[in-house]
């Protein structure tokens, strides 16, 4: 544990060293998650605001702007983008190296997903600042809520960046994984609440995203957050959930992983 | 004491295939072809500690699939082998603590650093105490004549810098048995005679066992003393360089210079013509026959010159190759000259 700690320490730095030489690229990227929230929320707030009683399933406007900004936060702290890399690694042989030093390149691209979260962070924490300044969100958590709400965030960054590379192992049988990581980011915008509060989805959806691990990784920790979950035992029991999946994940990649590197054909060198 | 070994290793590949046009696209849509591809086919070998042996074979040959398999990358479809005790593909963190395996195409330096960040990651993964990474960077850095380039990005480098700094990083943990892969490939001839003096240099320094693969013959003739020549996955030979040429290619070249030109001389009776020159003639022929046949030349032809020389180890390695394929293509025929000898050659 020693060893991977420092490991990981030292790959931390070594991605900070190379991101903050790509900063202007990586601000775009920043950007990138700044713009989707504030679009959904513009498009729900008008929606509400067109109803009679400026409601839209239990929504105004301002508790919009605040589960929009949530959303936001949640984003940044979730974003992971291994789907995405894992297949490149494998097509181009770039895995090869990383497969070849004693600790598991799951360290290395955790690493770098944390040195992108870490630096983005100079960004992104201005900007929902003044997003908060204009938007003037409705938040009604109370404390035990904000600390729940931080405890459910964090789960909720762990939960996604190892679903994301269980998918990513997919990798190994098809290194073409573009189209196999555009449907799970796109499964998870729906059920994860990203694209529309679950509350506005129809029953059958509802009903499906309570057993998909998505909605512990959005929608719970915003509506945490802002307050919208109100008892203690919900809060508890939903975190409970958010373990449950990350114990299920942890077993998903140790499974996955070792038939993966069996299966590996080191393409390309 | 043998560090490795390697009993009946194959990796069979199942590669999709299809002719070529549009046609043959849309088809393989409906019906995908697939053919199995043995790059390595039943081999079998050990290396002793400290040794350095060569792996000569054409592209394709199931070199470099067989150190990816050593090292732990692939796993293998049938058959066995350990390095140090150890199964490699198991890949326990152990195991790659004691290994190193060098590609020349690949580069495990972070491409936007200083080649020194990537040190320093190095000696993180592989928990080098502070002394002795500091005591290893600095031989290595002195040994390898980069001081001067690890401070700039890797990408700036050119191959034969970044190829030093590829050979420092994969010796900071002094790994005890060292797979290279071309780790000659793209760089000059200067160049590459550093690198072989420092890959000797460390073999002696340390112990360690080498495996090396090379394009370049000077890498495997400068660095080995037995060399396995490979093609299609199977073991040509395995032995020491010197008896490479006996085994496969019992000739000798004469090189014969005259004093004036000869005209009407059967050159071609004594042996194979190689070149025939107003007064230079070089000429193949049987080991065996040589003393004879030098008699021969000297008593009959006004010679000014003769030397006699082994074939150069290309032509012998070629010839090998070109036999090979003869014989698949041709595997009730003739006999090629190589076949039928004792040891571990031709299966």
């Amino acid at each position: 544990m020693r060893v991977i700690a420092r490991s990981f320490l030292a790959f931390l730095r070594a991605a900070i060293g190379v991101m903050v030489q790509y900063r202007g690229e990586i601000f775009l990227w920043a950007v990138w998650g700044l713009i989707n929230p504030t679009v959904l929320y513009l498009m729900w707030s008008a929606a509400a605001e067109s109803n009679v009683d400026q409601t839209l399933a239990g929504f105004d406007r301002g508790q919009f702007a605040a589960y929009y900004l949530c959303i936001m936060i949640i984003g940044h702290f979730t974003t992971a983008w291994d789907a995405y890399e894992l297949g490149y690694f494998i097509r181009s042989g770039a895995l090869s190296p990383k497969l070849l030093r004693p600790i598991l390149p799951i360290w290395d691209s955790l690493a770098q997903n944390l040195a992108y979260k870490i630096v983005t962070l100079a960004f992104v924490a201005p900007a929902w600042a003044v997003f908060f300044f204009f938007v003037r969100p409705a938040f009604e958590a109370v404390p035990w809520q904000v600390l729940l709400g931080i405890v459910a965030v964090m789960m909720a960054g762990a939960l996604n960046y190892l679903l994301g590379y269980v998918v990513a192992l997919v990798a190994f049988w098809s290194p073409k994984l573009d189209a196999v990581g555009e449907t799970y980011f796109g499964i998870a915008m729906i059920f994860g609440g990203r694209f529309a509060p679950l509350a506005t989805m129809p029953p059958i959806l509802y009903d499906i995203a309570w057993v998909l691990p998505f909605r512990w990784m959005f929608a719970f920790p915003a509506e945490l957050l802002m307050g919208r979950i109100a008892s203690l035992e919900a809060a508890l029991s939903g975190i409970g959930i958010q373990f449950a999946w990350l114990a299920a994940a942890i077993i998903l990649f140790r499974i996955g992983w070792s038939a993966a590197v069996k299966r590996y054909t080191a393409v390309s060198g | 004491m043998t560090q490795i070994q390697v009993d009946n290793l194959c990796k069979t590949f199942r590669v999709p295939e299809r002719e070529g046009g549009f046609r043959a696209s849309v088809r393989s849509i409906f019906r995908r072809r697939y053919r199995q591809v043995h790059a390595v086919d039943h081999v079998t070998f050990s290396v002793e500690r400290g040794e350095i042996v060569g792996f000569l074979g054409p592209n394709g040959a199931g070199k470099t699939t067989t150190l990816k398999m050593l090292s732990g990358l692939l796993h293998p479809t049938e058959g066995a082998c350990t390095v140090m005790g150890h199964v490699p593909w198991r890949r326990e963190p152990a195991y790659l603590r004691r290994i190193s395996m060098l590609m020349g195409q690949r580069s495990q330096l972070a491409w936007d650093l200083p080649a020194l960040d990537s040190f320093l990651v190095h000696a993180a993964v592989y928990d080098l105490p502070k002394r002795q990474y500091q005591e290893t960077v600095e031989e290595l850095i002195d040994l390898l004549d980069i001081r001067d380039v690890l401070k700039k990005q890797v990408r700036t480098l050119s191959l034969g810098e970044r190829m030093k700094c590829e050979i420092c990083v994969s010796l900071l943990h002094r790994p005890e048995v060292l797979f290279l892969d071309e780790p000659t490939i793209g760089v000059d001839i200067t160049m590459q005679a550093r690198i072989r003096a420092f890959v000797a240099d460390y073999n002696k320094r340390y112990g360690a066992t080498i495996i090396l693969t090379s394009h370049y013959m000077a890498d495997v003739t400068a660095l080995c003393k037995r060399i396995i020549v490979i093609d299609h996955g199977k073991i040509l030979f395995d032995g020491r360089l010197d008896e490479l040429s006996a085994r496969l290619a019992p000739f000798k070249v004469i090189k014969i210079d005259l004093d004036r030109e000869i005209d009407g001389y059967d050159f071609s009776s004594l042996g194979d013509v190689l070149l025939r020159e107003a007064r230079k003639v070089l000429l193949q022929v049987p080991k065996r026959a040589t003393p004879t046949i030098t008699d021969r030349l000297l008593r009959e032809l006004p010679v000014l010159d003769l030397t006699i020389e082994d074939p150069p180890i290309e032509d012998v390695i070629a010839r090998a190759f070109g036999q090979r394929r003869s014989s698949d293509e041709n595997p009730g025929g003739e006999a090629t000259a190589a076949s039928g000898k004792a040891g571990k050659e031709f299966p």
